[in-house]
């Protein structure tokens, strides 16, 4: 390892705290991340000769402090000249830095917020928690977003300048702002998590990274706010979805649904660390902490986790999960969901009426391939054939259409009563 | 990228100074906040192990404990790291700690990434 991946390796670990910090002190994302950066390449001027230090986070926060105190000094030294103030400088003018580095995590917190602030659209919130949080590269973020370095580095700025411009600060809200807020970073992490999960390929920083880092993001969220289950729920969601990302291809990139997985593969690890964090929030929840949409939909996917086999699935758990679900987070998806759900558990009939009450999004297939599912297992395969044929015709994409049209066929191996097959419809997993 | 370290040691050192035992609490702490850490745990004493062994078509058993000044694991960890320089990074951290809170402590890490289970 040469000292400059020594270098990039401590500032994975150390960049959000000493960000975080920095912004802080001089109420200033730019500024702060100048200063760190700088930091960083001092570090790079000077560990390969002295080697890197005992605390290499500790020691750019110092530089970095150093750098701050400079900067501020000088522009006194500016303001004193061009100004004239007979006044001048007083202590008071240069910030009491020491004073400002307990608290860290309350900072990161604040930084986490900052970044997810209500002013910056959805890709930009997204593409700041990333770079600053997560402590990626533009071009790592560029990477796994799959748009050019520079259209990422506009993102960046842009999103920067936005929050100077609105002056977004540093917050640490309380009450329901806070509650709000963590709601914010939080759908961040999640849109993270989708975005890498609905994707298939890529080499270097591989889609299935950003499904990790939203995961690690999920579990500092969980330290920095202990106290409310939906945090917890978010964590045990993503951990459980992400103990599958093995399983859900084939080595030919074609996707794998739920029940045809091959569980052997399953990451039991990550299923055990969101188990656990279930387990947290439903305790939480025991005290009184309200329990929101995170904490369900990792639940239904825990009990994914915990069967064994498809068959062993508790379908009635999970149709109960789903009612819950359908009132507090109600929509389509949630609904088609809890219609397979209810059709597994009680029988296709049951699946049906729900589907029936479903407004039908136009140039959605899902309704009409769930609705050709439960024809068919209600041995209904004429009208279940018809079902197929529908969702066929509106699917976009290729694969997913061959596999309805073959469905559709008369004898086609997905009658009623098997196990297995490919041509699942794709719900009953939020979100795939 | 999933790693798995062993920090090992020989095993006629004794116990940790409480110095290191608390440092150690604090890095670990820190690492399962970044969600790096995955999971962490010691191991029983050599004395407690037991090896078997396939030798000329024979299996055999031994029982410990061994012969001293090997230098052995004493604990484990699992992170998720997004480089081997990273793990390495942590690593040596860890060390570093050694060196400040143990004196005379001689030891080494073993970095090994983790491949998923074949299917």
């Amino acid at each position: 390892m040469t000292t400059e991946d020594a270098v990039t390796a401590v500032w994975r670990r150390e960049s959000v705290r000493l960000v975080a910090a920095l912004t802080r002190m001089t109420r200033d994302l730019d500024l702060a991340e100048d200063l760190a950066q700088d930091a960083l390449v001092t570090a790079l001027e000077q560990w390969p000769e002295g080697g890197v230090p005992a605390n290499p986070g500790a020691w750019l926060m110092a530089v970095a402090k150093r750098r701050a105190i400079d900067q501020f000094r000088r522009n006194d030294t500016l303001r004193r000249r061009t100004a004239e103030l007979a006044h001048g400088l007083e202590e008071a003018e240069v910030p009491d830095l020491d004073a400002a580095v307990d608290h860290i995590e309350d900072d990161v917190l604040r930084l986490a917020f900052l970044c997810c602030h209500p002013v910056l659209p959805p890709e930009s919130r997204a593409a700041l928690t990333l770079r600053l949080v997560g402590g990626l590269t533009t071009q790592e973020i560029a990477r796994a977003y799959l748009v050019k370095d520079a259209t990422m580095g506009q993102r960046i700025s842009r999103a920067k300048r936005l929050l100077a411009e609105s002056g977004a600060e540093l917050e640490n809200p309380t009450g329901a702002e806070r509650w709000q807020r963590l709601t914010d970073v939080m759908a961040v992490v999640y849109l993270v998590f989708n975005e890498g999960y609905s994707a298939t390929s890529g080499d270097d920083w591989t889609r299935p990274d950003l499904c990790r880092e939203a995961m690690r993001l999920a579990r500092m969220l969980a330290h920095l706010a202990p106290d409310e289950p939906e945090v917890h729920g978010l964590q045990a969601l993503l951990e459980i979805q992400g103990s599958r990302l093995n399983a859900r291809h084939a080595p030919d990139g074609t996707p794998i649904l739920l029940d045809d997985q091959d569980r052997r593969r399953w990451d039991q690890l990550l299923i055990r660390r969101g188990l656990a964090a279930l387990d947290r929030a439903e305790e939480l929840a025991e005290q009184g902490r309200p329990v929101g949409s995170y904490v369900l939909q990792g639940a239904i996917a825990a009990c994914h986790a915990r069967a064994r086999r498809p068959e062993d699935t508790d379908w009635t758990e999970i149709a109960g999960l789903y009612d819950v679900l359908a009132r507090i987070a109600p929509g389509p998806v949630v609904e088609v969901n809890r219609a397979v759900a209810h059709g597994r558990a009680f029988g296709p009939d049951a699946g049906l009426a729900i589907l029936a009450a479903v407004e039908n999004v136009p140039g959605w297939h899902l309704v009409a391939a769930v609705r050709g599912d439960l024809l068919e297992r209600a041995g209904r395969q004429e009208e279940a054939a018809r079902a197929f044929r529908d969702a066929a015709a509106l699917t976009r994409n290729a694969d997913e259409r061959r596999i309805l049209l073959r469905r559709a066929q008369p004898g086609s191996p997905g009658t009623s009563g098997r196990t297995g097959g490919t041509a699942r419809p794709p719900a009953a997993e939020p979100p795939g | 990228m999933r790693y798995i370290t062993f920090v090992k040691m020989t095993e006629d050192l004794g116990d940790p100074p409480p110095a290191l035992v608390e440092a150690m609490g604090t890095e670990l702490a820190q690492s399962f906040a970044d969600g790096t850490m995955i999971e962490a745990g010691g191991l029983a004493g050599m004395r407690d192990s037991t090896e078997i062994h396939l030798r000329g078509g024979t299996i055999t058993q031994t029982d410990g404990p061994y012969a001293e000044g090997k230098e052995v694991a004493g604990g484990y960890a699992i992170t998720e790291v997004r480089s081997h320089d990273e793990a390495v990074e942590n690593a040596r951290r860890v060390l570093e700690l050694h060196l400040a809170h143990w004196p005379g402590w001689e030891g080494s890490v073993e970095i090994r990434q983790m491949f998923s289970s074949p299917g």
